[in-house]
């Protein structure tokens, strides 16, 4: 009788206490069930840092965006973020970390091509998929074309779509046709030097003269003096902003401004702050999507400001936003977050999605995984410390054909 | 013709910043047979130091970016002295920790033990600062100057002007002066000059307070043409290091004449061909060494037995 008693009592013990503990278990147990996204890019160190907080700011507020819509698969979506400093050791290590220890179900990032360059064989062979926000070599969607599976994509600019518009303006706007190439010494500035040359022959346009700099050079006017010898009154640079704010600053030493062009990563405060507010004008640059292209951009850059108040680059911010909504529209129709499945939705098709540049309609195929092109893109330049959209009487004359890449 | 102006003047400023800490590398070769592998490091915080103390002086938040308004000569002065304070201490530090417990032991452990120094400076200061280059406009402005056609920053002059400025004062110290004979002393014999009642190892950490001085005020020079980065040091430290050996690691004037040419050749090849720079440089390192190794103005040291 008293042994019956004694054991109904334990068993009732034993009962509280494992509801109790499965209680206790519940939140973490939620957590362990989350879908984890990656975020892995440059956040502090190279001159494309701003480019990269910006980016994980729109990475972020697309979550909070997806979570209380109700997540993905009855799931929430958690954010786990690392910052690679620019350098690629660190982002190895850090691609690593997620996929192996955080077990992400996709990476968005990086900030530098170098990076992605260095790590594009770790996502590829775990078939983790992976969205490019803000890195632009070309060879970063190209290299595992061919491959069964791409893992890849981007939704980015893209330096051969970049270089279309940026070579199209400069063969219009050079008067003498003699149009000469600088890049930074990083795998960055060389593909771009690549490309460029590429593209100028499409046009029939030798360049004049080439050049390399390293990207902590602070004295370009031996470089400078030689391009100038050359008679080029039209030079492109493929260096980042910090590097380019130097050549600006030697320009002005030799007192030689030709019409300069460069790429977006242009657009950091980094430029205003070296070469001054002045000289930061001088330059024109590619860029996707202004803060004030639509409402909805509109809305986002108010929202990232809010946290972020000295965004310089919102371009960024936008379409991380919009890769993450893309990786989400992606994962809701394969219905599981296993790698292989996902990009192969991302190959044959998403749901229309309405993204912040644009709507996302069968963005990638499995023979292009860059969502954006050159017909997305247009010029712009700095003015009184803020990135504005450039008009003149040339770039009014680009049509589709002048696009050559 | 103005290219290779263009490139002289440029070469110069960077040499007087290559001469500046090779400089530092001299004085404590000489007084104590160590060298202070730190010295890119040193550098480095004498920029950060004076970047924080000027964001300090003009009510900004340190992680705020300076304008040229707030860069004024008073406040620039006065980041020097900041930072000379906090490198000499860091000297003192260094001397103590990395250097004395290992000098006149033999073996090569100070080189590790400064190199590790420098390490852990450059780590505590990637903690404050991060990474990311820190703008320092030029207390001068930022007009261009135009000699002849070519064109150089007032900033750029006053490098040069500062480490000319340094080196006739040194020199003068070191020959004319009581404490710098004392120095000279205790270089050329350290036994000796304490027998003669000098205080060697105050000699000492009064060479290590010198040579880590020049690091920060090279630090604080370069800054406003470079920007002021954790990881500038060791490529101007190496270069530095060249320098000295070029113009003779025992010779203070062989130090800054070898940095102004160091500074000269690499502004010279980049007219040519600018990936050609640091082949050409440590291509002419290795010819000193095979041909003048005590370096261009150094005397050769004779082992005595």
């Amino acid at each position: 009788m008293d042994a019956n008693r004694n054991d109904a009592a334990r068993r009732a013990w034993l009962k509280t206490l494992a509801m109790a503990s499965a209680a206790a278990c519940a939140p973490a147990w939620a957590q362990a069930q989350d879908v984890k996204f990656g975020f892995n890019a440059d956040q502090s160190g190279s001159g494309a840092a701003e480019l990269g907080v910006a980016a994980r700011h729109g990475f972020e507020l697309a979550i909070a965006d997806i979570n209380k819509a109700g997540g993905v698969l009855g799931k929430q979506v958690s954010a786990v973020i690392r910052d690679d400093t620019g350098y690629p050791p660190k982002s190895i290590q850090n691609m690593t970390e997620l996929i192996d220890s955080e077990k992400v179900s996709a990476v968005i990032g990086p900030t530098n091509s170098g990076n992605a360059l260095a790590w594009l064989h770790i996502p590829q062979q775990k078939k983790v998929p992976v969205i490019v926000p803000v890195a632009t070599a070309t060879e970063i969607t190209r290299r595992y074309a061919s491959e069964a599976q791409n893992f890849i994509f981007r939704i980015s600019m893209v330096d051969r779509e970049q270089v279309a518009l940026l070579v199209a303006y400069a063969v219009k706007a050079s008067k003498n046709k003699k149009i000469a190439i600088i890049g930074d010494s990083t795998a960055f500035g060389q593909q771009g030097i690549k490309d460029l040359s590429e593209v100028l022959a499409l046009h029939g346009v030798e360049r004049s003269a080439v050049a390399k700099f390293a990207p902590k050079d602070t004295d370009m006017t031996s470089q400078l003096a030689r391009i100038k010898e050359s008679g080029a009154d039209t030079l492109i640079v493929y260096g980042l902003a910090d590097a380019n704010a130097q050549l600006l600053r030697s320009m002005e030493k030799i007192n030689y401004m030709p019409t300069l062009l460069g790429t977006w990563g242009n657009m950091s405060t980094s430029l205003i702050d070296i070469a001054g507010p002045k000289l930061a004008e001088h330059i024109i640059f590619a860029t996707s999507t202004a803060e004030d292209s639509n409402p909805r951009a509109v809305a986002l850059a108010k929202r990232v400001r809010a946290v972020y108040p000295k965004m310089a680059t919102f371009v960024s911010a936008a379409q991380a936003y919009d890769s993450v909504l893309v990786l989400a529209a992606a994962i809701r129709r394969a219905g599981t977050t296993d790698g292989a499945k996902v990009a192969e939705v991302l190959d044959s098709g998403i749901p229309d999605t309405q993204g912040i540049l644009k709507v996302y309609r069968k963005p990638f195929a499995k023979d292009d995984h860059d969502a954006l092109a050159v017909e997305d893109f247009h010029l712009a330049r700095w003015r009184d410390g803020k990135v504005m959209a450039y008009e003149d009487a040339i770039t009014k004359t680009l049509t589709a054909a002048d696009f050559k890449k | 013709m103005t290219d290779l102006l263009q490139a002289l003047l440029s070469g110069l400023a960077l040499g007087g910043i290559y001469a500046l800490v090779a400089l530092g590398f001299s004085i404590t070769q000489t007084t104590t047979r160590t060298l202070n592998f730190a010295q890119g490091e040193f550098l480095v915080v004498g920029a950060l130091v004076s970047v924080a103390a000027l964001l300090l002086l003009s009510d900004k938040g340190q992680g705020a970016v300076l304008s040229a308004a707030d860069v004024t000569l008073w406040r620039y002065g006065l980041a020097l002295l900041v930072s000379l304070v906090v490198l000499s201490g860091m000297g003192v530090l260094l001397y103590l920790a990395a250097v004395r417990p290992f000098v006149g032991a033999g073996g090569m452990s100070w080189v590790m033990s400064t190199i590790g120094f420098g390490i852990i400076v450059q780590n505590t200061a990637l903690m404050l600062w991060g990474p990311a280059p820190l703008v320092m406009p030029s207390p001068l402005g930022d007009s261009v100057i135009r000699i002849a056609g070519a064109g150089v920053r007032a900033q750029e002059i006053l490098v040069f002007a500062v480490t000319a400025l340094v080196m006739l004062l040194l020199d003068h110290a070191l020959r004319r002066t009581k404490v710098g004979k004392a120095v000279r002393a205790v270089a050329a014999n350290p036994q000796a000059a304490a027998l003669m009642g000098i205080n060697v190892s105050a000699v000492v950490v009064l060479a290590f307070v010198l040579s880590s001085g020049l690091a920060g005020l090279a630090g604080l020079l370069i800054a406003p043409i470079t920007t002021a980065s954790v990881f500038m040091g060791l490529s101007i430290a190496l270069k530095a290091f060249s320098a000295a050996i070029v113009g003779g690691l025992t010779s203070p004037r062989g130090c800054i004449a070898g940095g102004f040419l160091l500074g000269c050749v690499e502004a010279g090849v980049g007219l040519w061909r600018a990936e050609m720079r640091e082949i050409t440089i440590f291509g002419l390192i290795i010819l000193v060494l095979v041909f003048k190794p005590e370096g261009l103005f150094g005397r050769p040291v004779f082992e005595k037995v």
